[in-house]
């Protein structure tokens, strides 16, 4: 019996550990749903990367941002976004175009971030969201618009649809922008086959609901929260994990923050949390806020890693997921028990430390009439783009960057869909260093660092894993360049011509190994803050996406 | 007193000082509010996330044609028909001070007639129209009336005598349409040899759907009703947004 037990343990770890790893195929925006960036593929390796050669270039002409957005590649096609939302099929072999979308520019007084992250491919539909909140599905084959569906008015709200969206069954599931102004953030559900909307969830529970008595008087209706990244899903569990924004007003809380509230613990719900959504309904299952009381613009938007993992010898079924701020929790996918926590940045001064139940020691809060220096910078110890998980290493890798901001916080009322950080936090560089950014590897089960890799700028760009053990990302100064997964050893570095700020990938056509970067550097919020803070850097601009093979006949 | 003369000398007269220095402070809380905002300029034209503004040499004009068009490629939007006339002037005013400019041309301040003010019910009828916190069921779902919402209604022409007459609404326009044997409302936007191009109203928000040519077949009449759609609102709330309505929409 116990033997059985241990036998069917195994077989369900390998197969969850299998629905992280990409093959041929990069299906999701995090390569699969478990959001790993991580591929199976391991004909490119430690041994021959040295040969990595540029296989095809493809221009998207659209450089009034740079190119952000994650490939989908599926049955030798690869379908790509550009910050402007001009999409592209495109031969995955060669590059040769396809066909080609352009959904109609929005005009330039509309608020809000250009940049389109990634679309999602199902149901034979191409599907993405746009700056001004529409959701837009293609005919996967020849480009032509099925449907197209108005979200909110961004005139109103102040938000956008930058993230890709996450294919789920028969539904596509996507957030949102616009938690830094007085506005609601939601996760909206819609079906691929017709785009009607199957259900919305919005982060911030509406009178009567549970959680809505965390928010002081009327502050809910504007109190943020928008989950502005993409999430993840396990197919066993039925569940939908997604990180959700900071809280609004971003830097001041005395509006929104109940007399008397414990900041121990579940403030302004379901802002700066992990949340567990039932993928049929939207409904919340469970939740774990990682920032109770958020004063320092740490969203936990970003991506969820659902890993199988031995811990404190026993076999979890868990999530790794990190914020802003750095923090990085684990958690029992199941249920949201806590089961980790660890902080990466070296440079740290809003807390003091961590108790051993992720309970926040020590808080640096932002005063009113004061100007105070925070670390880490509302940039982020990491910003938007991804780690990567390898299950070969079992190591999550990490771009890390080493900032502060200087705040000062201001008590101005809320305006719907207008600024609501209620701050100017200027960023600086801390003292006393040379480098001011870091890949890491880390153990998400010990919290352990395992090793290091310094760079003296910062690194925006998401990271990719393979099987070939090696670990790829760019720089701003343009450099491509794959690490060794094990020891962070640098062994390959190609210079693209612009900027690292998007995604790498990996997949396969007809038995060869490419790997495709995006390239060229962007130049607002995070992009334009730190060009601030190098004032001798002018990092290049572009919209290519370059891929990478080994020579023809060197296999 | 001395300061007051000697300023009173340069722009040749009391009065005239008094109103620049009211336009500049009206400058500098647009500028805190618009522009020294979120991950853009610092406080007083410091650098923040976007670039020093105080103190570059940059002049009026220069700096009126950013603020009008942007910089493309930056997250530089442009202002010029999303600020206020005055707004606009104070602000170009008030950074060109910050740039050793002591005495900016604002004599466009003032010069565009206000919109005009909405009060009482009706502006509350306007708050209700787009009220977000009512998802999909506020009125901005489907119209759009006074720059907000979404134009799936033909612009509203006539307004309504009263509640109920805004629930009994026909809407002649809207159809039947069967596509692959599913029956739904449809509000017909084109037809042709590309095929069929209309909303789905089966559930809010509308649907733009496109379909081939002969694989949507249309008869006259829906189960659709105006009722269904604002059964968010109770009567009193009806009342305040046909208040707005009146007032807003020119026959």
């Amino acid at each position: 019996m116990r033997f059985s037990l241990a036998l069917l343990l195994t077989i369900s770890s390998a197969l969850a550990q299998d629905a992280g790893v990409t093959r041929a195929d990069w299906p999701h925006y995090g390569g699969t749903q478990s959001s790993w960036r991580y591929s199976g593929l391991d004909q490119i390796n430690t041994t021959n990367v040295k040969s990595l050669t540029p296989a095809w270039l493809f221009q998207t002409g659209d450089y009034a941002e740079n190119l952000q957005a994650t490939p989908i590649v599926t049955g030798g096609v690869m379908y790509l976004i550009s910050a402007r939302a001009r999409v592209f099929a495109l031969d995955a072999a060669t590059g040769s175009l396809i066909w080609q979308y352009q959904h109609p520019e929005p005009p330039a007084t509309i608020r809000g971030f250009v940049g389109s992250r990634g679309l999602a491919v199902s149901d034979g539909k191409v599907i993405f969201g746009t700056k001004d909140n529409s959701m837009v599905a293609l005919d996967q084959k020849t480009g032509r618009l099925m449907w197209k569906v108005i979200l909110d008015d961004t005139r109103q709200c102040g938000c956008n649809i930058t993230a890709a969206p996450l294919v789920v069954k028969d539904k596509v599931i996507v957030g949102g922008t616009g938690g830094d102004n007085a506005h609601r953030g939601y996760i909206t559900a819609l079906f691929t086959k017709n785009g009607r909307v199957a259900w919305r969830w919005y982060v911030i529970p509406g009178p009567g609901e549970k959680g809505n008595e965390t928010w002081k008087g009327d502050s809910w209706i504007f109190g943020g929260g928008s989950p502005w990244l993409t999430g993840s899903y396990d197919p066993a569990l039925n569940l939908v994990y997604w990180g959700t924004g900071n809280a609004a007003a971003d830097f001041y809380d005395a509006e929104r923050v109940p007399v008397g509230a414990d900041k121990g613990k579940d403030v302004n719900l379901y802002t700066a949390s992990v949340v567990a959504l039932d993928a049929d309904t939207g409904k919340l299952r469970w939740h774990y806020q990682e920032v109770p009381d958020d004063l320092w613009d740490y969203d936990s938007s970003y991506e969820v890693l659902l890993i199988d993992r031995e811990v404190r010898g026993r076999m979890r079924q868990a999530l790794v997921h990190m914020n802003k701020s750095g923090l990085t929790v684990l958690l029992d996918r199941r249920t949201g028990e806590f089961l980790g926590i660890f902080s990466v940045p070296e440079v740290r001064n809003w807390i003091t430390g961590v108790t051993e139940d992720g309970k926040l020691v020590g808080r640096n809060e932002p005063q009113m009439g004061k100007t105070t220096t925070l670390c880490p910078s509302a940039a982020g110890a990491k910003s938007w783009n991804s780690t990567a998980y390898s299950p070969r290493t079992g190591f999550l890798y990490v771009p890390v960057n080493e900032m502060c901001n200087d705040v000062t916080p201001n008590d101005r009322p809320p305006e719907e869909g207008r600024d609501f950080m209620n701050a100017a936090f200027p960023f600086r560089l801390p003292p006393g260093r040379t480098t001011y950014s870091h890949v890491d590897a880390w153990d998400p089960v010990t919290g352990k660092r395992v090793w290091s890799m310094p760079y003296k700028y910062v690194l925006l760009a998401s990271m990719l894993a393979t099987a070939g053990d090696l670990v790829f990302t760019g720089n701003p100064e343009g450099e491509f360049f794959a690490l060794d997964a094990k020891s962070g050893n640098k062994l390959w570095t190609y210079q693209t011509g612009a900027g690292h700020r998007g995604a790498s990938i990996s997949y396969s056509v007809n038995g060869r190994q490419y790997i495709a970067t995006t390239t060229g550097f962007h130049r607002t919020v995070v992009g334009a803050l730190v060009l601030g803070l190098f004032p001798e850097q002018d990092w290049r601009l572009g919209s290519t996406l370059v891929v990478f093979a080994l020579p023809e006949g060197s296999r | 007193m001395k300061a007051l003369a000697a300023m009173a000398l340069l722009f040749g007269g009391y009065s005239q000082a008094q109103n620049l220095a009211d336009v500049l402070r009206q400058g500098e809380q647009v500028f805190a509010k618009s522009c020294s905002a979120g991950y853009c300029h610092g406080v007083r034209g410091n650098a923040g996330g976007a670039p020093r503004l105080a103190g570059r040499g940059f002049d009026q004009t220069y700096i009126s044609n950013v603020v009008t068009r942007g910089v493309p490629g930056t997250g530089m939007a442009p202002f010029g028909t999303t600020l206020t006339r005055s707004d606009f002037v104070a602000v170009v005013a008030y950074v060109a001070t910050l740039n050793g400019n002591s005495a900016p041309d604002v004599s466009d301040f003032g010069t565009a007639t206000a919109a005009p003010t909405i009060t009482g019910e009706a502006a509350r009828g306007a708050a209700l129209f787009k009220e977000a916190v009512r998802g999909f069921g506020r009125c901005a779902t489907c119209h759009e009336v006074g720059g907000f919402g979404i134009p799936v209604a033909a612009p509203i022409a006539t307004v309504p005598s009263s509640a109920a007459a805004l629930k009994a609404l026909a809407a002649p326009n809207v159809k039947s349409g069967t596509i692959d044997g599913e029956s739904m409302p449809v509000l017909v936007l084109s037809e042709g040899k590309q095929g069929t191009v209309f909303y789905d109203l089966t559930a809010a928000p509308p649907v733009q759907r496109s379909a081939g040519p002969g694989s949507v077949r249309l008869a006259n009449g829906s189960t659709w009703r105006h009722s269904s759609a604002i059964g968010a609102y109770n009567d009193a709330e009806l009342g305040a947004i046909l208040a707005y309505l009146r007032a807003v929409v020119k026959p």
